[in-house]
């Protein structure tokens, strides 16, 4: 083994000593399509139509003559970073809820999406400094 | 060294990279993006209706009913743990049995903003909890 051979697994060898890192990704529940919403007519869909489209709901409430049912979808990223004698994890979740208002006749009086929440990112930075939350 | 050993060591070790903690450890998880008071200027209360404060804001993660009123709730989540390993450095000067010494701590918190409705989904009142204060890593767990 020459020296320039010899240099490259000595560095490659201090290199995985220095530790490392990970990336996973996760999710709950089936995300809703904007295909699907813009299926959904107020006045005019019924909660069996809004099933058939987007499944059982995760959740159903009743207040004040209105049905809501609840749609959630959670997605998860997390990173991981280790060097020497530090270890740094991140873990960022991130929830999409969508409401179907149902009237007393039982058809669709308001959809409750709003606007889609930004995308979410893979940081292993812990702490708010320097970058902010 | 034998090339063969340099080779097989080094597969060990990048198969153990990833199991790798060291003795200092920050973690942190998050759920959601907190919301701000410039955020939420535009609502007006007795006038201003979910169907707007959902369009600015994107959709509540819960919807309570309470007596006459519906509540939306908006929830932001931080949590912070630290631990340390005091023993991990006597792993040079016992590298048969080294005993750990961990210690640390952390914490939850949920800033929430409700959102208060009458029965015609027009707002109420809105307001904020703070909580997320009682996010914070620990280095010592036994003090109060």
């Amino acid at each position: 083994m020459n020296a320039v051979s010899r240099a490259a697994l000595i560095g490659l060898l201090a290199l995985t000593l220095l530790g490392g890192c990970a990336f996973a990704r996760g999710s709950y529940g089936e995300e809703v399509t904007q295909g699907n919403m813009a299926a959904i007519k107020k006045g005019v869909s019924t909660r069996a139509d809004v099933a058939a489209l987007l499944g059982a709901p995760d959740r159903i409430i009743e207040a004040n003559g209105h049905e809501f049912f609840h749609y959630y979808h959670f997605d998860v990223k997390s990173g991981f970073f280790s060097i020497i004698i530090l270890t740094l994890t991140r873990t960022n979740i991130k929830s999409d809820d969508i409401f179907i208002v149902f009237d007393r006749n039982g058809l669709v009086e308001e959809v409750v999406a709003g606007k889609k929440k930004p995308n979410l990112e893979f940081q292993i930075w812990p702490f708010d400094w320097p970058f902010g939350p | 060294m034998s090339k063969r050993l340099s080779v097989s060591l080094f597969l060990v070790l990048i198969g153990l990279a990833g199991c790798y903690r060291g003795p200092l450890s920050w973690q942190r998880v998050t759920l959601n993006q907190p919301i701000t008071s410039d955020q939420i200027g535009f609502i007006q209360d007795g006038q201003t209706t979910l169907t707007e404060v959902v369009d600015n804001l994107g959709a509540p993660d819960e919807i309570v009913k309470l007596q006459e009123r519906l509540v939306a709730r908006y929830h932001f989540t931080d949590g912070k743990y630290f631990r340390a390993d005091y023993g991990w450095g006597l792993r040079a000067v016992i590298p048969i049995f080294a005993p750990d010494l961990i210690l640390g701590g952390g914490g939850f918190g949920t800033d929430v903003f409700e959102v208060s409705c009458d029965s015609h989904l027009v707002v109420q009142q809105h307001a904020f909890a703070f909580h997320v204060n009682s996010s914070k890593y620990r280095a010592w767990p036994f003090s109060d």
